[in-house]
């Protein structure tokens, strides 16, 4: 909405005193567009409700190096502030940041209290041992990945401040979840087991080691948190108490919009820039790589974080056959997951051309 | 006044005593925008959510109308059944009946995506929290279950 030029003029009392004064009040009238009323919706005044006009969606390039907020009028003589790598669109966008960034603060939960601690018994001992072992796993996996997001930050222009809000709740989703199975290991007699052989030095680590915003993503939003995400879920399934299922399941509500913003990303970058997807394809064969072996993914095989999954789903190390088997069936459904995620995103031909990893394919027949 | 299980009017119920806000349900959750549809034997429905509440629900009449929903939740009426039991005697989903534990449980799954977008479908772990409590809310209404042909 604009207003007349009368309008505009609010100040005619203030004018007169800088005139009669000899103050400099021009900048009174350097201002981006004005005028503008955002109505509060019945989600409240979202982000996506102030998208108004000048202010709304961005260009496709930004030259703002100079924190200039999106929509602000330009200072010429403003100096550099940033180190904006990120100044493509394509690089980081996609259309829902704004949402899950509502969707972000509105969901977040205290680790202190919100987990009903008190709930937590004491458990056998084989039981106590592998939700260690899990936690330790998962306190130094989510570890990374508030890192990761963190570096991307100071690189991103203000122009495109949506995707990058998003990553600083990201920051602080993981964070706690560092700190609610840190908290896990030290509730119940138990501590911290040994650190796992190659989580932060495999494909995890590498995941840090990208030198491009969607490389970065492909790597920590699709393969890595996706898993993890069914991980969180399977939570529930090995909960001995109210409080472990109350920490995973809203651990997997905060993991499923690390994951969509990852999908939705690749999915604006596949129609924007359909050039590149010979390039994301090649991140997504790594990943794949990583999800049928190795300590990375805690549901695949022969590792010390799988045998305590398995001991925790079977009820002891009695019954890790049966746990073993549950395993497996998660698995299962991880791999499915993953492949109905990459196909949403815009890369399903992987599938059909037989570039996908076959190892993988194997679990979702 | 106790209603039947499942019919239109339960669905109905369920959403009011939801909206009522008359449950401790503020824990992990927001503004939840999705489209759900709930399958049991031959009967199906949709829940609408918009923002902070469940806005609508319908009783479909065709099972292709579940290709509008974001995804959809199907059991069994029998395990229908002692989901609502177990949460009428738990005031809220035990252990092994919350639905993200149905869905791990079942081969197929408890949620599933009639068109096969694994993006809309996730909506069903990005707002869990909500449809939990939503469902949890049957807690406080007198359900009686019907009678159906099931194998």
């Amino acid at each position: 909405m604009t207003i007349s030029k009368e309008e505009l003029d609010l100040a005619p009392a203030v004018r007169e005193f800088g005139e009669d004064n000899n103050l400099d009040l021009s900048w009174l009238d350097t201002r981006g567009e004005w005028g503008v009323r955002a109505e509060p919706s019945k989600r409240g005044l979202t982000l996506g409700d102030i998208q108004l006009g000048s202010y709304g969606e961005p260009g496709d390039h930004s030259d703002n190096m100079t924190g200039r907020p999106r929509g602000a009028r330009a200072r010429n003589d403003a100096y550099r502030v940033g180190g904006y790598k990120i100044r493509s669109k394509a690089d980081i966008w996609l259309s829902n940041a704004h949402v899950l960034y509502e969707e972000s603060l509105q969901r977040q939960w205290s680790s202190a209290t919100d987990v009903p601690w008190n709930t937590i018994k004491p458990l056998p001992d084989d039981i106590e041992r592998a939700q260690c072992q899990l936690a330790t796993f998962l306190t130094e996996v989510e570890f990374v990945a508030a890192e990761v997001p963190g570096r991307w930050l100071a690189a991103t222009t203000p122009d495109y401040f949506e995707p990058r809000m998003f990553l600083i709740s990201q920051v602080m989703d993981e964070s706690r979840h560092l700190d609610v199975f840190r908290k896990r290991a030290f509730a119940n007699g138990g501590g911290l087991m040994q650190r796992p052989n190659v989580t932060t030095s495999g494909t995890v680590g590498s995941i840090d080691l990208s030198n491009d915003f969607t490389e970065m993503s492909s790597r920590l939003h699709i393969t890595g948190e996706g898993s993890v995400l069914t991980i969180f879920r399977m939570g529930e399934l090995m909960a001995y108490n109210e409080a472990e299922k109350t920490i995973y399941r809203l651990a997997a509500q905060d993991e499923a919009r690390h994951v969509a913003f990852g999908v939705m990303h690749l999915r604006y970058l596949a129609e924007t820039e359909p050039e590149r997807k010979e390039e994301i394809h090649c991140y997504l064969d790594e990943g794949e790589g990583a999800l049928v072996a190795g300590n990375q993914n805690p549901a695949s095989r022969d590792t010390a974080q799988s045998e305590a999954l398995a001991i925790l789903l079977g009820g002891g190390e009695k019954n890790f056959d049966e746990g073993y088997r549950k395993l497996m069936a998660v698995r299962k459904r991880q791999a499915r997951e993953y492949v109905q995620r990459v196909r949403s995103a815009g890369f399903g031909e992987r599938f059909e051309n037989g570039r996908a990893n076959q190892e993988l394919l194997a679990y979702t027949r | 006044m106790s209603v039947i299980f499942p019919s239109l009017n339960w669905f109905e119920e369920l959403r009011n005593r939801f909206n009522s806000n008359q449950r401790d349900n503020q824990v992990g959750v927001g503004t939840c925008d999705a489209l759900v549809g709930v399958a049991c034997g031959e009967k199906l429905f949709t829940v609408q959510f918009e923002a902070f509440e469940c806005t609508n629900v319908m009783e479909l009449e065709d099972e292709s109308a579940l290709e509008n929903t974001d995804f959809y939740l199907e059991l069994h009426p029998n395990d229908w059944k002692d989901m609502i039991i177990n949460i009428k005697e738990n005031n809220g989903a035990g252990l092994s009946f919350t639905l993200n534990t149905l869905d791990l449980e079942l081969s197929d799954g408890l949620a599933k995506s009639w068109t096969e977008d694994q993006y809309r479908q996730d909506l069903f772990f990005r707002f869990n929290q909500t449809f939990q409590y939503f469902f949890d809310a049957s807690a406080d209404v007198e359900t009686v279950f019907e009678e159906m042909d099931i194998a």
